[in-house]
C-alpha cells in the first residue's frame, strides 16, 4: 500500500510543472495566429480609435511576456477569461461543454471496447474461419471510414428515411424540460431528477453519434489487441501452458490478460484524442460540445475559449495516464 | 519377469522443411528407445541433436514448421501420434510430465507461482481452488521452496532461478506423472543450485516410481543421477547402456569421442568443438549418421544404415563397428 502511495504521490507532483509548460506552449502558440482579434470583434466598419481602444481592453498592447503573467495569474484564480463571441467567461462556457463532450466520448468508447476487443480476441486465436475475417476486414474499413461521413450516413438512413431518432440538433430537443445539472451528464442528471422524458429524450438524440464514434474507434482497438495476444500466445509462457495440458480456454486468458496494458494505453490514447477530436461529430449533431468550442474559437481568433480547452484537455490527459498509469501498477506486478 | 515398457519410441522421424519448401532438415532420424517403468535415463547428445525436439515430440508439440514424418510413439501400449488433440491434452501435464529449462521465462508474469501449480491440479484433477490450494503448498514444501505458504503468493519475477526451476519441478509433479522429461533442467543455474535441483529431482521421481527421461549435454551430471544412458547424435540414438558399463566400455564411436572429449588430447578436443552442422540432407541416401565424423568407418557405413542392436543385457548400439575395448 505504501508503495503504491509513494508511485502515487510522486506521479501526482509532476501534474503541475507540466500543466504549466503545456498552459506557457499553447499561449506561445496561439500568438502566432493570423487574424487581429480587435478587427474581427469590431467588424470591418470599425474606426481605428474603438479598435485602439478595444486593444488596450483586451491587453493586447502589453508584451507577450506580460500578456501570459496576466493570463497566469487569472487562471490561478479560476479567471479563464471571456469568450467574446458567447460573451461569457470561457469558465462557464466550458462546463457546461465539457460534460457533454465527456459523456459522448465515455459511451462511445465503452461501445468500441465491446466491439473491438472480443473481435480481437477470436482473431487472435482462429486463424481462419469467418470470425477472422469479420476481424480482419473490420479493421480495415473502420480505419478507413471517415467520422462525419458516416455520421451523415446514420443520419439520413436513421432519421431522415425512418424516423427512428429524434432531429439531430444537439442534445435535448428544445421542449423537453432538462434536468437539473448535478453532473452535467444528461443520462445521469435525467436519472437523478427522475425525469424520464428528458431521459428518453436524451438516449434518442446519443444514439447515433455513439453509434458513429463507437463503431469507428473500435477498429484502433480491435487491431491492437489481436496484434498482442498473437504475440501473447507467441510467447515462452503460452507455449509452456501448452506442455501443461491446460485448456485453450485458460490459455487464451492468460494471454488476454497479458495483453491488457496494451488494450488499456491504446484507449487512453484514443480517449485524450477524442477530447478534441470528436469535434467533426459534435459538428454534424450540433452537440455543443468542447471540441466545437474550441475550433470556433481558432477560426475567430477568439483566444480566451481556446487556452481554456487546451488547459483543461491537457489537465484530462494528465488524468488519464495518471489513472492509466495506476492501472498498469495494479495489473502488472513486474511494476513495484 | 517381463519388465512394463513405459515409453517406446520406435523409428521416430521429424522434419523441418526449410523456407521454400524444397529440402528439409531431419531433425530426428529414425530415432528409437525403450523406456522401463521407474527407470532414470539420461540422454547425452551435443547442441543440436535433437534432445529437445525429441522431447516435444512426446508431447506431440513440435514448432511450426517442423512435423512428425514418420515413426510411432507407444506411451502404455497407446501411439500417442494417433490420439486426437483433446485427448493428447488430458496427457500433457499429467500423464507426462516437461521440466522445462529457462524457468522464469516460462512461468506467466502476471500469475503467481502458488496459482500457477494449482491450474495443472484444477485442470486435470478437478481440485477446487482450496484443495489444489492446500496441494500446492505442499508440494512447494516437498521441493524444499522455504516458507511456501507466503511462496505461495510469490510472483516469478521475485524468485531466484534455482527457486523458479524448483516451482516448474512442482508444476511438473503435480499430478503424479508416470513419464517426466526433464530438458536441460539444470542448465544456467549454479553449480552448487544444479546439484541439490538434480538430489530433489532423483529423490521425488525414485519415491514416486516415476520414469524420468533426462536431457543434458553434461555427462558427469548424467553419471552421477542416471541409472540407464542414452547417447543421441544428428537425431538417432545411437547408444544405450546402464551408466556403469557405458563409462567403463563405450561401444559407438561417438561415444568414445564424447568421454575422449574430457581427455588431455588437444587433437580429439579440436574435433569435439566442432560446431554440427544442420545441412539440409537428402534422407533417401542411406548411410549411418556418423559416418563424416568417424575414425573407424568403413565403406559399408556410407552405403547403409546400421540397425538398433541389443548386444547383451542393458547395451545397445546402432553401429556396424562398434569398439570392443575403450580408447
Amino acid at each position: 500500500m505504501r508503495r503504491f502511495l509513494l508511485f502515487f504521490g510522486k506521479r501526482l507532483i509532476f501534474v503541475f510543472p507540466q500543466l504549466f509548460g503545456i498552459m506557457l506552449v499553447s499561449f506561445l502558440l496561439l500568438q502566432l495566429i493570423p487574424g487581429d482579434p480587435a478587427v474581427l470583434m469590431a467588424g470591418p466598419f470599425a474606426t481605428p480609435k474603438v479598435l485602439e481602444t478595444l486593444r488596450i481592453d483586451l491587453g493586447l498592447d502589453k508584451s507577450v511576456a506580460e500578456q501570459f503573467l496576466i493570463y497566469f495569474k487569472n487562471v490561478l484564480r479560476g479567471d479563464l477569461g471571456n469568450s467574446w463571441q458567447t460573451t461569457r467567461p470561457v469558465t462557464e462556457d466550458l462546463l457546461q461543454r465539457f460534460p457533454a463532450t465527456l459523456e459522448l466520448i465515455i459511451l462511445s468508447l465503452t461501445l468500441a471496447l465491446s466491439i473491438g476487443v472480443p473481435l480481437g480476441r477470436a482473431g487472435a486465436r482462429l486463424k481462419t474461419g469467418f470470425t477472422r475475417k469479420v476481424a480482419d476486414y473490420y479493421g480495415l474499413f473502420a480505419g478507413a471510414l471517415p467520422d462525419f461521413w458516416l455520421a451523415l450516413v446514420f443520419i439520413y438512413i436513421f432519421y431522415s428515411v425512418y424516423s427512428l431518432v429524434p432531429a439531430p440538433l444537439g442534445r435535448l430537443d428544445f421542449m423537453i424540460i432538462p434536468p437539473q445539472i448535478v453532473t452535467g451528464s444528461l443520462l445521469i442528471d435525467s436519472i437523478l431528477d427522475l425525469n424520464f422524458q428528458a431521459f428518453k429524450n436524451s438516449v434518442g438524440h446519443l444514439v447515433l453519434p455513439v453509434l458513429t464514434l463507437g463503431l469507428i474507434n473500435a477498429g484502433p482497438i480491435l487491431k491492437m489487441t489481436q496484434a498482442t495476444m498473437e504475440r501473447m500466445l507467441e510467447e515462452d509462457f503460452s507455449k509452456y501452458a501448452e506442455l501443461c495440458g491446460l485448456p485453450d480456454k485458460v490459455i487464451a486468458k492468460k494471454a488476454f490478460r497479458n495483453s491488457l496494458p496494451s488494450v488499456i494505453t491504446i484507449v487512453s490514447v484514443l480517449f485524450g484524442f477524442l477530447i478534441g477530436g470528436a469535434v467533426l461529430v459534435e459538428i454534424v449533431f450540433s452537440w455543443g460540445g468542447a471540441g466545437q468550442y474550441a475550433v470556433n474559437g481558432v477560426l475567430n481568433a477568439d483566444f480566451n475559449p481556446v487556452l481554456g480547452f487546451v488547459l483543461i484537455s491537457a489537465l484530462f490527459s494528465l488524468v488519464i495516464y495518471l489513472i492509466v498509469d495506476l492501472l498498469y501498477f495494479y495489473i502488472d506486478p513486474r511494476t513495484h | 519377469m517381463q519388465e512394463k515398457m513405459i515409453l517406446s519410441i520406435d523409428e521416430l522421424s521429424v522434419l523441418f522443411p526449410n523456407d521454400e519448401m524444397t529440402s528439409a532438415i531431419p531433425v530426428l532420424n529414425k530415432a528409437s528407445l525403450n523406456l522401463k517403468k521407474g527407470e532414470i535415463v539420461a540422454l547425452v547428445g551435443e547442441s543440436g541433436s535433437g534432445k529437445t525436439i525429441l522431447s516435444r515430440a512426446i508431447m506431440n508439440l513440435i514448432p511450426s514448421p517442423g512435423y512428425i514424418s514418420d515413426g510411432k510413439i507407444i506411451f502404455n501400449e497407446l501411439n500417442l501420434l494417433d490420439l486426437q488433440r483433446e485427448e493428447m491434452v488430458k496427457i500433457r501435464g499429467r500423464k507426462i510430465s516437461l521440466i522445462v529449462s529457462n524457468p522464469k521465462g516460462e512461468l506467466d508474469p502476471l500469475e503467481t507461482v502458488g496459482q500457477q501449480i494449482c491450474n495443472v491440479l484444477i485442470h486435470h484433477l478437478d481440485f477446487s481452488y482450496s484443495q489444489a490450494k492446500k496441494k500446492a503448498i505442499s508440494l512447494l514444501r516437498d521441493v524444499r521452496i522455504p516458507d511456501p505458504e507466503s511462496r505461495f503468493n510469490a510472483f516469478p519475477h521475485e524468485l531466484s532461478g534455482g527457486m523458479a526451476q524448483r516451482v516448474i519441478i512442482a508444476i511438473a509433479l503435480a499430478c503424479d506423472p508416470e513419464l517426466i522429461i526433464s530438458d536441460d533442467a539444470t542448465s544456467g543455474l549454479d553449480v552448487t543450485v544444479q546439484a541439490q535441483v538434480l538430489d530433489l529431482l532423483d529423490k521425488l521421481v525414485r519415491e514416486k516410481g516415476s520414469s524420468l527421461i533426462f536431457i543434458t549435454r553434461d555427462l558427469g551430471v548424467a553419471a552421477h543421477f542416471a541409472d540407464q544412458i542414452m547417447v543421441i547424435y544428428k537425431g538417432q540414438i545411437v547408444e544405450k547402456n546402464n551408466v556403469q558399463d557405458f563409462f567403463k566400455d563405450p561401444k559407438h564411436p561417438y561415444s568414445n569421442l564424447l568421454l575422449a572429449s574430457f581427455s588431455n588430447d588437444p587433437e580429439i578436443k579440436k574435433i569435439w568443438t566442432q560446431k554440427l552442422s544442420l545441412e539440409p540432407e537428402d534422407i533417401s541416401i542411406k548411410k549411418c549418421v556418423f559416418c563424416d565424423r568417424c575414425i573407424k568407418a568403413k565403406p559399408k557405413c556410407f552405403h547403409s544404415e546400421p540397425e538398433m542392436i541389443t548386444i547383451e543385457g542393458d547395451l545397445q548400439v546402432r553401429c556396424f563397428n562398434p569398439i570392443e575395448r575403450a580408447l
